[in-house]
């Protein structure tokens, strides 16, 4: 009897620290002489950011340690090293933490390094540079001190299936002239089709995923997330309601997509690279990939809603240096030298994994002769004109936007009609975006005061 | 004690035997007991991870009664744990089919551990192929049936099916290895005097089978259901969004999620908590269930 209870408490303690065990400290700022460089990637990023790399110690003298995580585990990892005292001397960052990470006194201030360092900021998209400044309540802004530089910018274009287009015999979109929501749906309507005869359709208009697919749409329609400062959830407008319930209807409707279920990306990425689908949104990660398919395909603007205007949104991640790094003349030399060296950002776009930061380098990349996908230039537009950070990216954390995601399947399934879930949303939205609002004042206000 | 023993020996000796039980009483307390005390008041305070943290009092456990989403992940854990009456009840079968003369005994053994020392998340994303609702083994294979599959880990009814599914095949040997080895340890002679009183197989595997393996049940029972509640990497893997409407988040994920990605360390902190209490309780009430037998663990 007293064994069996001695094993219990004992299990149960096992029990409770194996799930508590998650959070330590420890103690340690490195002062070794070396950088440490905390990033993620892919196989291809890796090789090329860690040919950039070792140039940059050829040419400074300075030793880099190289810190490569999965995407997936990058976030937690760089926590993990944040609460061990133990911050990379240059890391990656991302828009939607930036924030938190300057209120928490993790980001050193680069904005007079940089000065100092003589880069051409002007040479520079404005959105990706503008995206690491923060003023203390607004990020994004021109006025606001640097916390880092883009690594790149990530414009999302649509993108379409020349080789089917032309043997559908329809003519192909123009670049300059987005279609209408009414002209792409029969353009979709026609290459939806059964084309071996077995009874089946077996090739589609597209495939979209709501949740990386449809900010365009919304935009485009003249909808928004949020008031301009962030403080509003404005998803209950019929405009919102129209752009989600457009993508909805293109399955449930219209029936030019694999069906609804069928709608996780995985699904939709595989038939489009299978020359299934005629159109389907195009990022620069995807060019070193798409390039080796059997078709040819090239890039146009998003279908424009009611304002006539095509939109997208821009990814973006940043490159800063920790408040606390022993070296930061050196750490704020390598944010600029991956961020705005010219032979570092060729290596880079060499290796297809992005477009160039240098507007010089990306106006001869773009009319490059053969080019592919042939309309580069479509990305930069997006960059320079018409495309917009993710909603989410300059709020104090994604969980308000999220939020839209989690219940949305039954509008994709077309149980639920777009507009009656949006009502339904907004409120556990906006409350959620208050509470991170109110976060961001709060974690400002302690960080005022404790240093 | 300590009053009984004088000789310089004994001291000695009894001095060295307190370093000794010092060790894992330090370790426990510097790697346990302080890290769970500090975890404790983080769970108190609005932590984002990162910073400065205020104390909040016990608005993150107020926040946990409220949070459907919370609710819901925990529904999902215990959701998972029909798995484990499936699994057992699967590996003791194997077990005994195992323990018999059947040919390739060995490579039969061998074949179903192997789940078992494989890394988790390389199981998950085969898994995660093999659910796919268009080109997935499993569809193809009910297709055989004529049997339209679903597409499992986006559908908000069979995602947890398919995720106690693998769950089962990938814990399958661990049980079997241990009821194998509880069945070949019962004495043969039980058998042999049962069969004399003319008990048939069944009532053989009722009466002397089942309560001989009774203490490897109860200790599967126990640690199944510990290590289900932390249920995390597949779920991760598998449906990294939480599958459609949270329909797969564990609870641990949702933690995960809270504290990490939406930097909300105090409240992913206090849920944690809440959970490991969770964890204590139906241990306890477990191991009550199991008094009568508390002999075994003698």
């Amino acid at each position: 009897m007293k064994k069996s209870r001695l094993a219990a408490g004992m299990v149960a303690a096992i029990a409770l620290s194996t799930t508590l065990a998650a959070c330590g400290a420890g103690s340690n700022t490195d002062d070794d002489g070396k950088l440490t460089f905390m990033f993620r990637g892919g196989e291809d990023e890796k090789a090329a950011y860690e040919e950039a790399i070792s140039r940059f110690e050829e040419e400074t003298g300075v030793t880099v340690d190289v810190v490569v995580t999965d995407a997936d585990q990058y976030a937690t990892k760089l926590q993990a090293a944040i609460a061990g005292n133990n911050v990379p001397d240059v890391f990656y960052i991302e828009q939607a933490s930036l924030q938190s990470y300057v209120t928490s006194g993790i980001l050193l201030d680069i904005t007079d390094h940089v000065a100092e360092q003589d880069v051409d900021l002007d040479n520079m998209w404005e959105y990706g540079v503008n995206s690491y400044r923060y003023d203390g309540k607004l990020q994004g802004t021109p006025e606001g001190r640097m916390y880092g530089l883009p690594k790149d910018v990530g414009p999302f274009a649509m993108g379409y299936n020349k080789t089917m287009l032309e043997a559908e015999g329809i003519p192909l979109p123009s670049v300059d002239e987005p279609y209408t929501w009414d002209q792409w749906l029969e353009v979709l309507k026609a290459t939806t089709k059964d084309t071996d005869g077995d009874g089946e359709v077996d090739q589609w208009g597209t495939g979209l995923n709501v949740q990386w697919n449809s900010q365009g749409f919304a935009w485009s329609n003249g909808a928004d997330w949020t008031n301009e400062d962030h403080t509003e959830v404005t998803v209950d407008t019929p405009e919102m309601a129209e752009a989600l319930q457009y993508i909805a209807d293109l399955s449930n409707v219209h029936k030019v997509t694999p069906n609804a279920e069928q709608a996780a990306t995985l699904d939709t990425y595989q038939r489009w690279m299978a020359g299934e689908l005629a159109f389907f949104p195009v990022g620069p990660w995807d060019v070193s990939v798409y390039n080796e398919l059997d078709f040819e395909y090239d890039l146009i603007p998003f279908p424009a809603g009611s304002t006539g205007e095509p939109a997208t949104w821009i990814g973006s991640l940043g490159i800063g240096a920790s408040a606390t790094t022993a070296m930061p003349e050196e750490a704020v030399q390598l944010v600029t030298y991956l961020s705005a060296d010219e032979t570092a950002q060729t290596t880079l776009v060499e290796a297809g994994i992005q477009v160039p930061n240098l507007k010089d380098m990306a106006a001869e990349w773009a009319a490059e002769e053969g080019a592919e996908p042939a309309n580069r230039q479509e990305f930069l537009d997006v960059v320079e004109d018409y495309g917009r950070p993710m909603p989410a990216a300059f709020t104090y954390g994604a969980a308000w936007y999220d939020e839209l995601w989690t219940n949305i399947q039954p509008v994709i399934d077309g149980q639920q009609p777009a507009a009656e879930y949006l009502a339904e949303v907004q409120p556990r939205m906006q409350a959620l975006l208050d509470e991170a609002n109110a976060a961001a004042e709060q974690a400002a206000a302690a960080n005022a005061s404790d240093s | 004690m300590l009053s009984s023993g004088t000789s310089r020996l004994h001291r000695s000796e009894h001095r060295w035997a307190l370093l000794f039980v010092a060790a894992p009483v330090v370790g426990y307390l510097l790697f346990t007991l302080y890290p769970v005390a500090m975890a404790f008041y983080t769970s108190l305070t609005n932590s984002n991870g990162l910073g400065v943290a205020r104390f909040v009092g016990l608005d993150n456990y107020v926040r946990v009664i409220s949070d459907g989403y919370f609710h819901q992940s925990l529904f999902n854990t215990f959701f998972y744990m029909i798995g484990i009456p499936i699994g057992l009840a699967l590996s003791l079968a194997l077990a005994i089919g195992m323990s018999r003369a059947i040919p390739a005994r060995t490579a039969l053994r061998t074949i179903y551990y192997v789940p078992v020392i494989s890394s988790l998340a390389a199981i998950a994303i085969l898994w995660q192929w093999a659910y796919n609702g268009d080109f997935g083994l499993v569809n193809q294979v009910l297709a055989w049936f004529g049997i339209d599959g679903p597409n499992w880990l986006a559908d908000k009814d069979y995602a947890k099916p398919a995720i106690i599914a693998m769950a089962i095949w990938k814990g399958l040997g661990y049980s079997m290895i241990l009821y194998l080895a509880a069945i070949q340890s019962v004495p043969r002679t039980l058998y042999e005097a049962a069969e004399l009183d003319g008990a048939n197989g069944w009532q053989q595997f009722r009466a002397i089978t089942l309560p001989m393996v009774r203490p490897v049940t109860f200790f599967l029972v126990v640690t199944n259901v510990i290590g289900g509640a932390q249920i995390f990497t597949e779920i991760n893997i598998m449906t990294p969004t939480g599958g459609p409407e949270l329909s797969t988040a564990s609870a641990v994920w949702y933690i995960w999620r809270q504290a990490f990605k939406y930097q909300q360390m105090g409240y992913g902190t206090a849920m944690a908590i809440v959970l490991g209490l969770l964890i204590l309780v139906i241990t306890l009430i477990q191991f009550r269930l199991n008094r009568r037998n508390s002999f075994v663990l003698d």
